[in-house]
């Protein structure tokens, strides 16, 4: 295997990581939009 | 990557005629495996003049477009060369892992999915564990941009569009 593979086979999985990163980090802030959660304080009165 | 240096002009010939494919199947076939990755090509005329020119051997395609054969025929390849397999394997993965980048939103969508939160008050995540966690995304997402240009430089995609 050429150095050359190892450098492209280390960029994919660092890829790979970040991208899994902000997918995750968008699951989170899409399930706070999805999620029906306690209203507001002013909304109980 | 060893499976795309194996890969001649007769595979991608036998490749396209075990489906039974004509040249501007082909092409259609590689554009849309290229759309499902966000990926340009050439257009399809440009394409079905490239691929039989590839598939005489007389022009090698760029990796780019060796990873879309992978993707279109991953089965094929795994089947008809099991020495390549690793090989072929990565390259999808490859494939799937720019796919799944193409498929990710921008830092403005990002942050109008921070302020619609940030509208909405939570119990389970705080104003300011959302902004953190809006400004932790944007970060990874220079990574993923500042990773698929280091990745386009080693595959060589510089613009191989005609």
């Amino acid at each position: 295997m050429s150095a050359r593979d190892d450098e492209i086979r280390r960029v994919v999985a660092e890829l790979d990581v970040h991208v899994a990163k902000v997918e995750a980090d968008l699951a989170v802030l899409k399930a706070l939009l999805a999620d029906d959660e306690v209203p507001a304080e002013e909304d109980l009165s | 990557v060893h499976a795309l240096a194996d890969v001649t002009g007769e595979t991608l010939r036998s490749w396209r005629q075990s489906k039974g494919w004509d040249v501007p199947r082909m092409a259609r076939e590689l554009r849309k495996a290229a759309r499902d990755s966000g990926e340009d090509v050439a257009a399809h005329h440009g394409l079905v003049k490239m691929i039989p020119q590839w598939e005489r051997g007389g022009r090698a395609p760029r990796e780019r477009y060796k990873l879309l054969y992978l993707k279109v025929f991953g089965d094929i390849a795994r089947d008809l060369s099991p020495g390549m397999a690793l090989g072929t394997d990565f390259a999808i993965r490859l494939a799937e892992v720019r796919s799944r980048a193409a498929r990710l939103p921008g830092p403005e969508e990002i942050k109008a999915l921070e302020a619609a939160a940030l509208a909405k008050p939570r119990e389970s995540m705080t104003p300011a564990q959302i902004r953190s966690r809006a400004a932790e995304t944007i970060t990874h997402l220079h990574e993923v941009a500042t990773k698929l240009a280091e990745l386009s430089a080693l595959l060589g995609d510089d613009g191989d569009k005609s």
